[in-house]
């Protein structure tokens, strides 16, 4: 059983691997999301598809 | 308590749109065609999964998701993301037919807390808490702690305000309005005293949390239970941080989620005034010397926050924690597009950083550059989908819903009970969280497996 149960004993090296890697992501990994230069491209496709009425149409009743 | 379940309850926010981005039809229309392969095989749209989760059509039309019970916390993120894919999945379904049937309309499933109108929903914390004990002072022990962890746990976002748009910690903030009562969607409190224990009413609670943010980084959804976890602990073992009443909760509470400098003065009930930072710095130093067997991470990320909003360099966490990943994020494409904050171009990047859809989101684009955190493997999160934490009772539903779904077999199941949909059944109850072993569900077990052999000698088991 796992260490890092909830309010069990701290995580111990054993249980490394029980938490997957480190703050890693899948791919290249980049300096600074503002030196991103094909993030901000890809964001930028997103904002220019009609962004305003997205906006708008997002309207539902609350929840809780 | 030694030992604690948790789990975490989201509603998400739905959109159906066209290809130029109106409104493609109503949004119960959307969640209707969301949810019929779920009706399809659950006959409802109130469905246990086989890993032991509920997934479910609430209020407003907000698909919602409540993972199982869990007393590791890694159990819960990955379970909470396995939510997450389910209902991704869902989506990928209901376009594809959509665009089959040559409809011009896209769901959009976001991991947010309020629509373009600030309409609210809610990520909802659960935790189980002794019945004997202080539960009439505990919420209000508590409360100080659940207003200033927003600036380490917070989901950041663009507050609007008559004097203008500014990034804050929260968005949930502006949404409460009680600290502890039990309203839920009128006069939303920090937390709900609804008394459902889901367990033996006699030695359980189930303390419910309901001033969180839906988070998008797996160690923001971590550090908000990992921290709470350890604050009830603190408060359980009698280890007091001193007395903190804030003469007005919830002002401070709005105070705290627009002051990035963590300094504004909030006014004490006894006069005088203290600030989001002192008082996290307390819980932190009280938990720190109360206890030895904290999870390193936990105290060391916290630390990291503070110091963060301390020193204002928010690069310590920027990776990592979403409001300080989304501020980066909103600033660089503000200024790259010349946008003032209250741009609507901004809402849309908001939006879309909270879009569950891995290959539309914002926030699988910066995780797949290494800009947001991946904690959990791949596998972990799929092997979450179909099955149950090992060391709850959800263990035991997921057998049963296991041997259900083999066997082609209805069951009527609830958090504390499973019954075989047939005449004469009488349902089993589970009322203790941490079982894991039962003769009688076991038997319920074998009988669901020998009614199938004997209805279909030829395939046993079934189709899966």
């Amino acid at each position: 059983m796992s260490q890092s149960q909830i309010h069990g004993p701290g995580r111990n090296e054993d249980d490394a691997d029980d938490l997957g890697p480190d703050t890693t992501g899948g791919g290249q990994v980049q300096q600074s999301i503002s030196t991103s230069d094909d993030l901000l491209d890809e964001i930028d496709l997103v904002l220019e598809e009609n962004a305003e009425s997205f906006v708008k149409s997002f309207v539902q009743k609350g929840g809780q | 308590m030694k030992r604690r379940v948790a789990g975490i309850e989201t509603e998400f926010g739905l959109t159906v749109v066209t290809s130029d981005g109106r409104r493609a039809h109503e949004v119960e229309q959307a969640a209707r065609d969301l949810f019929r392969p779920v009706v399809a095989w659950g006959r409802s749209s109130n469905v246990f999964l086989t890993n032991g989760a509920r997934l479910y059509l609430d209020v407003g039309s907000h698909p919602e998701y409540a993972t199982a019970e869990c007393d590791d916390i890694w159990d819960l993120v990955a379970q909470d993301r396995a939510g997450e894919r389910e209902f991704e999945q869902l989506v990928a379904q209901a376009n594809a037919a959509y665009q089959e049937k040559g409809v011009d309309a896209r769901i959009h499933l976001l991991k947010n807390n309020s629509d373009s109108e600030g309409n609210s929903f809610g990520s909802h914390e659960n935790f189980m808490i002794e019945r004997r004990g202080e539960f009439t002072r505990l919420p209000q022990m508590l409360v100080p702690f659940l207003i200033t962890r927003q600036i380490v746990t917070g989901a950041g976002g663009v507050i609007h305000d008559e004097d203008g748009a500014r990034f804050g910690f929260s968005l949930r903030s502006d949404h409460m309005w009680e600290t502890v009562s039990s309203a839920t969607t009128r006069a939303r409190p920090i937390i709900n005293t609804r008394d459902e224990p889901h367990g033996d009413p006699t030695k359980f609670r189930r303390l419910h949390v309901i001033v969180g943010d839906s988070t998008m980084s797996e160690l923001s959804t971590w550090m908000r239970i990992e921290m709470t976890n350890a604050v009830l602990r603190l408060i359980e073992a009698g280890r007091p941080v001193g007395t903190i009443a804030l003469k007005d909760p919830i002002a401070a509470i709005r105070v705290v989620a627009r002051d990035l400098t963590g300094t504004a003065p909030l006014e004490l009930a006894d006069g005088g005034t203290i600030t989001a930072l002192q008082i996290q710095r307390r819980f932190l130093e009280a938990v720190t010397a109360a206890f030895d067997d904290l999870d390193e991470r936990m105290l060391d990320l916290w630390d990291r926050a503070l110091r963060a909003v301390e020193t204002q360099d928010f690069s310590l966490v920027s990776r990592e924690l979403d409001w300080a990943i989304k501020h980066d994020l909103f600033h660089a494409v503000a200024e790259r597009r010349g946008l003032a904050l209250d741009d609507p171009q901004i809402q849309r990047l908001e939006f879309a950083y909270h879009d569950i859809d891995r290959t539309k989101g914002v926030f699988w684009a910066l995780q797949r550059r290494g800009l947001a955190p991946q904690i959990l493997s791949d596998e972990r999160i799929e092997q979450a989908r179909t099955q149950a934490p090992t060391t709850t009772r959800a263990h035991l539903r997921g057998r049963v819903l296991h041997a259900a779904r083999d066997a082609g077999t209805d069951v009527a199941v609830d958090w504390t009970s499973v019954r075989l949909n047939a005449p004469g059944q009488r349902p089993i109850s589970m009322l203790d969280p941490f079982q894991t072993e039962s003769a009688e569900i076991d038997a319920l077990i074998d009988d669901i497996r020998s009614r199938s052999e004997a209805a279909d000698p030829a395939s046993p088991g079934g189709n899966p």
